[in-house]
Formats: structure tokens, sequence, C-alpha cells
């Protein structure tokens, strides 16, 4: 019963990352790291948040989480393809930005200060009939299963063979090896990187609904607490292929659930909430001794 | 639009093309037609590569004309060029080396079944069976699922000319094709070109050996100081009649001097091994030395480890066995240190190793000697200095270039080459280990480094010479090496008189 439970918070913890991450992972094939994924995020959370009480409609509210992501992401993206922005220092830039404008609302317009509850905000609905929490082992995990998290790997079971297969897939691959060569052969490369910024805007905006939108219904400005930085571990530890990212994510999803109990069984919460943090920092080097064994053979 | 007399193929009327104070092309004209080959030859710095940039529309000119088919064109792009029949092969190679040769081939133009804009699937098998047909009809053997980054030099050149064709080229420019290509190499890149000519491409081709354009060309057209100044067919003129063009009668002589006796041992190399890393050739057991005063060229078929032995001896790769100079043990130490016991290294991959390409011509020529007085003064740079130093090495040299803050990529090819030649020998170095010194490099170039080499030799320096131009390492070297397979099948004393076993020797490894 416990482990079942354990397995269920574990895959909707794992959503935001595996959003996260599948956006990240576009945008760095095409050859930009993106570490201002947290800030797209939040951001994705505070527009549900205000939209979902708006509209009642936890669609809506999606879509406008992920256009304003995807719209910081392309603009976020012309800073760094056409002004000549540094990647990393823009994405830091983002990341203070972001959180700086969004308490400044929380505070000037919502006259709050941290968090921002609103009324009748339209939480993420049950996709499957209920009856199904009995089902042995995964019982609680489909009983909660969401939209935004069948998305979430709908989108990593097609991501391969879009990136294999697709034109825009071959085009972003090519672009993030050799971009004089794109250019050459005649294939616009800036706007190649801003589709796959805006891509990664788009995703981490849904996982930033997701999180608003799952159970709180609520914003608050800690809620993302580095998951941004985590999907982006998650996309260097799974070497930028999707199944193996989408593996990091349920590891990292994991260790967030563990941690919970861990806390609720009365283990200092502050250290135990570093755990999933140190995890990565372990994952990630792991697997650049095991890539640097494996070019020396 | 005005038509032209002869008005099949590309043709290029008064051309001029002006960087800053450098007129990089004069007045230049030229014509191709379609199943000729028309070789472009000059000296360094005369404007080929520019004037290949102009008709490509990579840059655009300053005046004069371009026509094709009798049409004036105003080319602002290379898809321009592109639309109308023209390609370019280029020199740094426009391959993605993580995708497969497949997917190099079709970028940019893929076929599909389907077409949904971008999410169109790609119809890989219709890909894999136009790319074989281009293949096939000019003679190419591809394997496309071979990662770019794995496969050889020659056969990216093909992929880059079957991209070409397939995108419905007829004219095809390649600049110095053959400078990277080992003698094998450049036969069956040769048989292509000869099939692309029969099927009725044209193509305009750069060389600076004289060799190659009797052997391959139709036409040959000579350009100097931004001029075309001769043009012929190739049947009509001798060798050495295109020579004295190019050099305007000033073509250098250096005396084939007798070698003096070398002295003392300098650098020895004893049981060296080094494993493969990353797809790395291993050395096995490899063991020479070197004596002040002397020149050991390094022969071999290209690809048998002799740039993992280069990256050895510099401390750019790991190994183990005992490397000494003048008795001291240099395995230990980092290229920097190697340096500074006095190890100097002409590296053959210019572009990467040699330079770095985006900073300035005088950072370039005074890199590694920024921590040494004067230019370092009390741990700052001393700008004033630097630049004098800058100029009095180039001037050394003769290196052409117009200001000294300009990106050293803006220097002609073999302007790069003297630069980093400039750079080596400016610290009195003992010894010079010098990897394919003249490529790229034109007549008076080479004669001009074969000298430097020479100098460098009687000045008591060692000389480790790695060539794929077996001509030079025998004109130059006081004995020759053999690599094959990673290790040293023997050596050679007296490599004038000596030849077929070299060859031999190249081809069979020891068994020779
Ligand atoms: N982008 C540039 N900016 C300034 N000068 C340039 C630039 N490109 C070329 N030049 C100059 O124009 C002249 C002609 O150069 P170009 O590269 O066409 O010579 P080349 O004939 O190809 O020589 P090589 O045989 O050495 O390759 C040189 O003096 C070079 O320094
Ligand atoms: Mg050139």
């Amino acid at each position: 019963m416990q482990f079942e439970h354990l397995i269920a918070s574990a895959i909707m913890l794992t959503t935001p990352i595996l959003l996260a991450a599948m956006g990240g992972l576009i945008n760095r094939r095409a050859g930009i790291v993106n570490i201002g994924l947290e800030a797209k995020m939040l951001a994705g959370a505070f527009v549900a948040v205000i939209v979902s009480s708006a509209t009642g409609s936890w669609i809506i509210a999606s879509l406008a989480a992920a256009l304003a992501g995807a719209a910081i992401g392309w603009l976020f993206s012309l800073s760094i393809t056409r002004a000549g922005a540094n990647m990393i220092v823009a994405g830091l830039g983002l990341n203070i930005l972001v959180a700086g404008v969004l308490g400044f609302i929380l505070s000037w317009v919502y006259r709050s200060s941290g968090t921002l509850r609103l009324p009748d905000v339209a939480l993420l609905p049950k996709i499957l009939p209920s009856g199904l929490e009995f089902v042995p082992l995964v019982g609680p995990a489909l009983a909660m299963l969401d939209p935004l998290t069948l998305l979430a790997w709908m989108t990593t079971g097609a991501l391969p063979f879009v990136l294999a297969s697709t034109r825009i897939g071959l085009w972003i691959r090519a672009t993030g090896n050799a971009s004089e060569m794109a250019r050459s052969v005649g294939l616009q490369h800036l706007t190649i990187q801003d589709f796959t910024t805006a891509c990664a805007g788009f995703f981490s905006g849904l996982a930033g609904a997701h999180l608003a939108l799952v159970s709180l219904g609520l914003f608050n400005e800690g809620l993302t607490s580095g998951r941004g930085f985590i999907a982006l571990a998650a996309f260097y530890f799974g070497r930028d292929r999707p199944i193996t990212t989408a593996f990091a994510c349920m590891l990292f999803g994991a260790l967030e659930a563990a941690q919970i109990r861990l806390q609720l069984e009365g283990l200092p919460p502050k250290l135990i909430g570093t755990l999933p943090y140190v995890m990565v920092l372990i994952a990630l080097v792991v697997v650049s001794i095991q890539a640097q064994r494996k070019s020396s053979t | 639009m005005r038509a032209l007399p002869s008005p099949a193929g590309l043709q290029a009327v008064g051309l001029r093309k002006i960087y800053g104070s450098v007129v990089a092309n004069r007045n230049m004209s030229i014509a191709t037609q379609a199943g000729s080959i028309h070789a472009v030859v000059g000296e360094n710095g005369a404007g080929k590569s520019t004037l290949m940039r102009l008709l490509q529309g990579v840059e655009r000119p300053d005046g004069g004309e371009i026509f094709v088919d009798g049409v004036r064109v105003d080319f602002t792009n290379p898809g321009d060029a592109l639309r109308h029949g023209i390609g370019m092969v280029h020199q740094e190679f426009m391959i993605a080396p993580d995708l497969s040769l497949l997917e190099n081939l079709v970028l940019g133009e893929e076929p599909v079944k389907r077409s949904w804009g971008p999410l169109s699937w790609i119809d890989w098998p219709t890909a894999r069976t136009q790319g074989q047909a281009l293949a096939d009809q000019i003679g190419a053997l591809i394997d496309w699922d071979q990662r770019a980054a794995n496969a050889p030099v020659h056969i990216l050149q093909f992929v880059e000319i079957i991209r070409l064709l397939r995108r419905g080229c007829r004219t095809l420019i390649l600049d110095e094709p053959t400078a990277v290509l080992a003698p094998v190499q450049v036969d069956e890149l040769f048989a292509l070109l000869r099939n692309l000519r029969t099927q009725g491409t044209a193509l305009l081709f750069i060389s600076h050996k004289i060799g190659e354009v009797m052997a391959l060309a139709d036409e040959v057209t000579v350009i100097r100081q931004g001029e075309t100044v001769f043009h012929s067919s190739v049947a009509e003129c001798t060798a050495d009649e295109i020579s004295r063009h190019i050099v305007n009668g000033e073509l250098h002589h250096v005396a084939n001097d007798e070698a003096p006796q070398p002295q003392s041992e300098l650098l020895s190399i004893a049981s060296l091994n080094a494993r493969s890393v990353n797809r790395s050739h291993t050395l096995h057991n490899i063991s020479l030395t070197i004596g002040s005063g002397e020149i050991l060229g390094i022969a071999g078929v290209a690809g048998n480890g002799q740039n993992e032995l280069v990256e050895c001896l510099v401390g750019l790769r790991p190994s183990s066995g005992l490397v000494t100079l003048n008795g001291i043990a240099l395995s230990a130490l980092n290229p920097s240190q190697r340096r500074r016991h006095g190890i100097a290294y002409i590296s053959a991959d210019r572009r990467h190793e040699g330079l770095s390409m985006q900073a300035s011509i005088e950072t370039n020529v005074v890199a590694g000697s920024h921590r040494t007085s004067p230019i370092s003064h009390g741990g700052w740079l001393n700008r004033a200095a630097m630049r004098k130093i800058a100029k009095d090495r180039l001037q050394a040299l003769d290196v052409k270039y117009d200001r000294p803050s300009d990106p050293v990529s803006t220097l002609s090819g073999g302007n790069q080459q003297k630069l980093v030649f400039a750079r080596e020998i400016a610290t009195s170095p003992q010894v010079l280990i010098a990897s394919q010194p003249t490529r790229g490099v034109d007549l008076n170039g080479i004669a001009a480094i074969h000298q430097l080499i020479r100098d460098f030799r009687d000045g008591g320096g060692a000389v480790l010479l790695i060539s794929e131009e077996l001509d030079e390492l025998i004109a130059l070297s006081t004995r020759v090496a053999v690599i094959a397979d990673g290790t040293i099948v023997g050596t050679v004393k007296a490599p004038a008189s000596n030849l077929p076993l070299i060859g031999r020797m190249m081809l069979q490894g020891a068994a020779a």
C-alpha cells in the first residue's frame, strides 16, 4: 500500500521535470544550453493559476501557460541569436528577472507576498474512470493520471522519431552540430534555434502549469524550487537522448517522492530536502566519469 | 541583361574586390565550359580564393560582372549561386560531424513522401537511392550510414560533391581540394573529377601543384596580384611556362646543398607506446634519435600513426616510454613545459591547432611568448613591445598582411602557414617538429620554408619532418624513418638513392 502510493507520487512529481527536460533537450540539440527553464516554469505556473481562476478551464490555463513560456523563450532566444548575448549569462539573468517581476506583480497587483491564492482555480482532471485504485502496484498511479502527465510521456515517446526522421528534426540536429554548415546548405539556423528555444519555453510553461494545477491550485514563489535545473541535469545525464533522459527524470522524481516520505517519518526536513540535489550532483559526476572512460578505450 | 559572345557556362569579367587597403581582386576574368576542367593557379595571396568567393556568392564584387549562360547575375548569397547551378566544395568541409553521411547528403533538400512542411517525414529509402545513383555515376564508394566524423577526408569531399550534384550543380568549384588528401586519395578524387567532366560538369580547380594541373586540367588560368595574367589550354603550354607566369620570372631556386654531418644526439625517443583514444592509431615501441644538425623525415601512408607520434612528442597525447631532449626527460611534461625546453611545433592542422583563427595576426604570432619579457612586463602585457616583436617576426618571414590587428583568418592560406613558422622559430628552439609544413603553400613559399628548415638545421637544430610529399622528404631529410601501422618499420640513410625501398616499406611494412 505504502509502496503503491510512493509510485503514484513519484510519477506525479516526474511530470514537470520530464516536460521541462524534453523542451530543454530539443533546445540543446539545436545548440543552445537553456538554463532559463526554471524561469519559464515559474512564469507558466503563475499564468496557469490566474487563467484557471479566470476561465475555470484547465485546458485554457495550460495552453496559456505554455504560450507564456514559449513567448518568454522566444524573446530569450532572440537575445542570444540576434543580439549575441552569452547563453549562460542570459539564462541566469532570465531566472532572476522573471522571479523579480513575478514577485513585484504579486505584491503590487495582488497585495500578497510570496503566495497567490485565487478563487475557483480549476485543477487538472483525472483522465481515467474511477475504480482503478485497486489494481495492484500501479492502481493509485492510474487513478491519479492527469492529461499533462500523459502528454509528457507521449512527447517522450514521439521525440526520438521526430528527431531522427522528420525534416525539422534533422534541421535541429544539424544546427546544433555544425551551424555554419547548416547555413551553407540554406537552412535558417538562427530561426531554427529560436524555434527550439520557444519549444523549451512551451514545455517548461506546461511543466509550470502541472506544478500549479495538479493538486494545490495556487502559486508560490518557491513552487519550482530548482526543478528547471534538475531538468537540465536530466538531459545532461541522458546525453540528449529522450528515453535515457526520461529515465533520469523518473529517478529524480522518485527521489523527490522518497524525500517527502522521509520528511513525514520525522527526519530533519532541510537535510532530507537536499537529497534530490545531491543525487543530481552525484549522477552528473558519474556520467562524466563514464563518458571519459568511454572515450579512452 | 546583356548577352556575351560565348554564352555557355559561368563567366566573370573584370571582377574587383577590395578589403580595406588590400585589393584582393583587381581585374579578374575567367570562363568555364561544360565538360572541362579549368585549373586556377597563382601564388599565395594572389586572390584565388577571393575570386571563388565572388563566383559563389559568399561575397559581392566591388566591380565587374558575372554571367551565367550569357545572362548577367548578381549573387547576394551562396543560395543564389546554387540556384544558378554553381556550388563550391570548401577547404573547411561543410559537413556536420555527428550526422551520418546520408543525413549530410540530404540536409537542406530532404526527399519526402507527403509534405507537411517541416514536420514531413523524410523518405530515407529514396534519399539513399538518389545518393547511391549519383555515387555510382561518378564512381564513388560510400557507406551512407557511417558517421561523418569517422569517414576519411576524401569521402567527405565526395559527399559534398554528390550533395552539390543532387542539388543541380553544373559548375563545381574546388579550392585546393588535394591539400588535405593523401596521394592515394588524390588519385581517387581525380578519377571522380574526370568522370564528372565526361558527364558535362564544368569544374574550377585551385591547386599549387603544377603536376596536378598538367595531369588533370584542360585549361589553366594564372592569377598574379589580383589579376588574371595568363590563360591557355593545358595541351598548348608547358609546366615551366605556367610556373614562370605564376611568379613572373622570380622563381627562387634553393641550392640542394650538402647536408652537414649530424652532431651529438639531441632528441631521443625510446620504446614509445600509445593507446588508442577516440579511434586514434595505437603506437608500438617507437624508438628514434635525432642529432643536432639533422633532419629526420617520417614517411608513411597517411593515417598510420604519424599524427599520433607528433602529438605524443609535443605533449598533446599521453604515451609511455622515454623521450629525452639533451638528456632531460620530457615524458612527464606538459606542452608548455616542453616548449620551454626547446620544442617547436608546426601542426598539420593549421586552422585548429596551428592558429586561433578569430584572434588577430599579432596575437597569433606572439602567442607562447606572452609570458616572457619584454611582452610581459611584471605580469602586464606590454602592447608596444608586443606589436614591435610581432612586426619583426612577420617581416623576417615576409608574411603579407594588411593590419596586424586583423583576424588571422583574413590572411591567405600560405601566409597563415608562414606566420606559424615565424612564431615557432622566433624563440630559437632546439627541436622543430614540422608536420606537413608546406601544405597549401606556393612554389616560392615552399622554397622559402625549405630554406628555413635547412637554416634551422645548419644552426644546430634537430628537425622531425612529417610529410605526405615524398619529394619534400627526400629533398630535405638526412635519414628517413618509415612508419606503418603505428610502428617504425625501418630507417633509410641516403633517402634520395633509396626511393623504391622507402615506397615498398610504406606499403608492405617490415616485410619489405
Ligand atoms: N576577409 C578579408 N579581409 C581582408 N583581407 C583579405 C580577406 N580575405 C582575403 N584577404 C586578402 O586578400 C588577398 C588575397 O587572398 P586570397 O585568400 O584570395 O589568396 P589566395 O590566392 O587564395 O592565396 P592562397 O594560395 O594562400 O590560399 C590576401 O592578401 C589576403 O590577405
Ligand atoms: Mg586560398
